[in-house]
């Protein structure tokens, strides 16, 4: 009874040796697929091999009946059976039976469809890389629509959408609002680290550039103050030693000593007064600007105070604007000597005998 | 009897999928299907929204309601017949959590059923494309479709059901975008594109003689268009395993069982399995170490600093 041939149907159909119509009751009592997958590894009878389809109905209910006596037999056939149910006679002529036309006499627009020329997976060597797999898709599908398009275009069907037809689109409008909105938030999210991770380069740059500059500026001063200091010393010195032969030296270095002074008189305000009594050595006069150096110094920034005290013991017990070559020109052969006597106090000439004073 | 008559040849002619090139007359037998898409009961709001994206992007098909039986499946056939429909697509959810997608033939055709995975619907914001609704798409086949008989079943079953047919009540004219088929580890991975014109930018000196070949490229196979076609998701993806072809129906003999499909029942027994293993093999092993002491004399690790004094001693 399973096995007649039943031709009642509407539907045309070739060649079906065997044909299963409608709802095939007693078959599916057999095949019970319903509650986990393994009951369809766990069922015998549907099983096909690769042999005709009528053949294998005998086969089925030999199984169903003998099973005791032929047990081994039937649990190996069983196990080549379940291996192997790939019936591809039956899944030809199936297919044969409802396919439609897809070859290139059909028209292309009635199927639209396109078989690649080369297996996906191949380009695609791990699977679980989601990036490249996807692109492989992506990749396949974009061939499959330029062939597409190029078809469609060549049979004159419509494929552009053009941009005032208005129809309804299958994700909402609320949908693609959502979706422009989070592409704006990434986009945002993303300039706003870059550009505070630039903030937080540049500040340190700029620390560094800070603490550089800083430490360039100190070393400047340090090295100013250190000639300064060096000079003067070296001008004590020398002024007590030889006044001719220094005074030219000293020239130089007045020069000199005056062109740091004044560099670092913005720098150090305390320095205005040994500035202005310092600096005011009349070699360095020139003519024309004597008159301005003075009224600078008496009236100008930083000149002399007209208030102030001149002679306290801070002023009259500061011998630098003194030097012992300017009081005397006197040629000291002994340096010791005037080594020996006090700083800037003028070595004075012993004094004349009696008779000399009254007489001569 | 008239009306009859005619309703029954109609429905008679309508159901009939095959074209026959008519030499003599040169009509070709239009391509009709018609979907019922349907789920059982028990399906989560994903299967549900799955379920409601795929029937909007099929104008020709009809989305009913949820289906009591799991079991007597053949009903189906009686519900498409009713709705004049010779595909179904039906959605079984088991657990609450497995879906299992049935595609078949109604009348006498073939029946796959696949175990979906990996499902992603159009709401997920990471899709930024947009399509129309109902318009017809380009089906694109991984090469090795063709090269197995189950597969060219399963390509064949595709066409009819996802391909939507010429002159679908509800079909918009325009093509614009693509379902893409690929194979990859024994699966059938689906994923859908907007197909996006681009205008080829026309680059610097050195890029004008490409584009200027492409364009002409281009121009000569389609007309005077200079655009490109760039991809952007739509969705919805998922991802389908074969489990069994069968020759009818919901019903019939099987023609193709997927060996290296495991269910997922058996994937989480199994792990449960080896988790319980592990407990088991501990706790024989605690046993089998308590027996070697007790046999060795050593009962109780305490007894091994024992003076004089103890109570066992003695009073022996």
């Amino acid at each position: 009874a399973i096995g007649e041939v039943e031709s009642d149907d509407q539907d045309d159909e070739d060649d079906s040796d065997f044909s299963d119509n409608g709802p095939d009751l007693s078959r599916m009592e057999e095949s019970d697929l319903s509650d986990s997958e393994s009951d369809v590894h766990g069922n015998d009878s549907d099983e096909d091999e690769d042999e005709d389809e009528e053949e294998e109905d005998i086969d089925l209910e030999d199984i169903n009946s003998d099973l005791e006596e032929e047990d081994e037999e039937n649990v190996a056939a069983s196990a080549r059976i379940r291996q192997t149910i790939n019936n591809k006679e039956g899944l030809l002529a199936v297919l044969r039976r409802f396919q439609i036309d897809t070859s290139s006499s059909a028209p292309f627009v009635t199927h639209q469809t396109v078989v690649a020329k080369k297996s996906t997976e191949a380009s695609i060597p791990s699977i679980e890389d989601d990036l490249v797999r996807e692109l492989a898709f992506m990749n396949q599908a974009l061939e499959a629509a330029r062939i597409a398009r190029a078809i469609l275009r060549k049979e004159n069907v419509p494929f552009t959408r053009p941009t005032d037809y208005f129809a309804e689109t299958l994700r909402s409008d609320a949908t693609m609002e959502l979706v422009k909105n989070k592409l704006i938030e990434e986009a945002t999210a993303k300039k706003a680290s870059a550009e505070a991770r630039k903030q937080r380069d540049l500040k340190k740059f700029g620390k560094q550039v800070q603490v550089a500059k800083q430490q360039e500026r100190a070393k400047q001063k340090r090295e100013t103050l250190d000639k300064i200091t060096q000079l003067k010393k070296k001008r004590q010195e020398g002024g007590t030693s030889s006044a001719v032969g220094t005074k030219e030296a000293d020239d130089l270095f007045d020069v000199a000593i005056d062109n740091e002074l004044g560099k670092t008189a913005g720098g150090g305000g305390g320095n205005n007064k040994k500035r202005s009594f310092g600096g005011d050595g009349d070699n360095n006069r020139s003519g024309g600007n004597n008159k301005r150096q003075k009224k600078d110094s008496k009236f100008g920034f930083g000149g002399k105070k007209r208030h102030v005290k001149s002679g306290d013991a801070t002023s009259s017990g500061d011998l630098s604007g003194f030097s012992a070559k300017r009081m005397k020109a006197k040629p000291d052969a002994r340096p010791g000597k005037s080594g020996g006597a006090p700083a800037g106090r003028p070595a004075k000439a012993p004094r004349m005998g009696k008779s000399r004073r009254q007489g001569g | 009897m008239a009306a009859v008559y005619k309703s029954l040849s109609k429905s008679s002619g309508k159901k009939a999928s095959e074209p026959e090139l008519d030499g003599e007359n040169n009509k070709i037998k239009r391509n009709k299907q018609r979907v019922l898409i349907l789920s059982s009961r028990g399906v989560t709001y994903r299967h549900r929204h799955l379920l409601n994206d795929l029937a909007a992007m099929l104008p020709h098909g009809r989305k009913d309601v949820k289906f009591d039986s799991k079991s007597k499946l053949y009903q189906l056939n009686e519900l498409a017949e009713l709705y004049n429909c010779n595909n179904v697509m039906f959605f079984e959810a088991r657990k609450g959590k497995d879906l299992y997608i049935w595609l078949s033939k109604v009348p006498n055709g073939p029946t796959v059923k696949f175990h979906a995975q990996n499902l992603h619907t159009m709401e997920e914001l990471h899709f930024t494309g947009n399509c129309l609704k109902g318009s017809r798409p380009v089906l694109s086949f991984d090469s090795v479709f063709e090269e197995e008989p189950h597969l060219k079943v399963i390509k064949e079953l595709f066409l009819h059901i996802f391909g939507v047919p010429q002159g679908a009540r509800k079909s918009k004219p325009f093509v614009d975008h693509v379902m893409a088929f690929s194979i990859a580890d024994g699966k059938i991975w689906i994923r859908n594109y907007e197909i996006r014109e681009v205008e080829k930018v026309k680059g610097d000196e050195e890029e004008s003689e490409e584009t200027a070949a492409k364009a002409r490229k281009s121009s000569k196979s389609s007309g005077d268009k200079d655009t490109d076609v760039s991809m952007v998701e739509i969705g919805p993806r998922f991802v389908l395993t074969p489990i069994v072809i069968q020759e009818g129906a919901f019903g019939g003999p099987i023609l193709y069982e997927n060996k290296r499909f495991i269910s997922p029942n058996q994937v989480r027994s199994d792990l449960r399995k080896s988790k319980a293993g592990r407990h088991n093999h501990r706790a024989e092993q605690q046993r089998d170490r308590v027996a070697k002491f007790s046999n060795l004399g050593l009962d109780e690790v305490a007894k091994r600093d024992s003076n004089g004094l103890d109570t066992r001693e003695l009073f022996a």
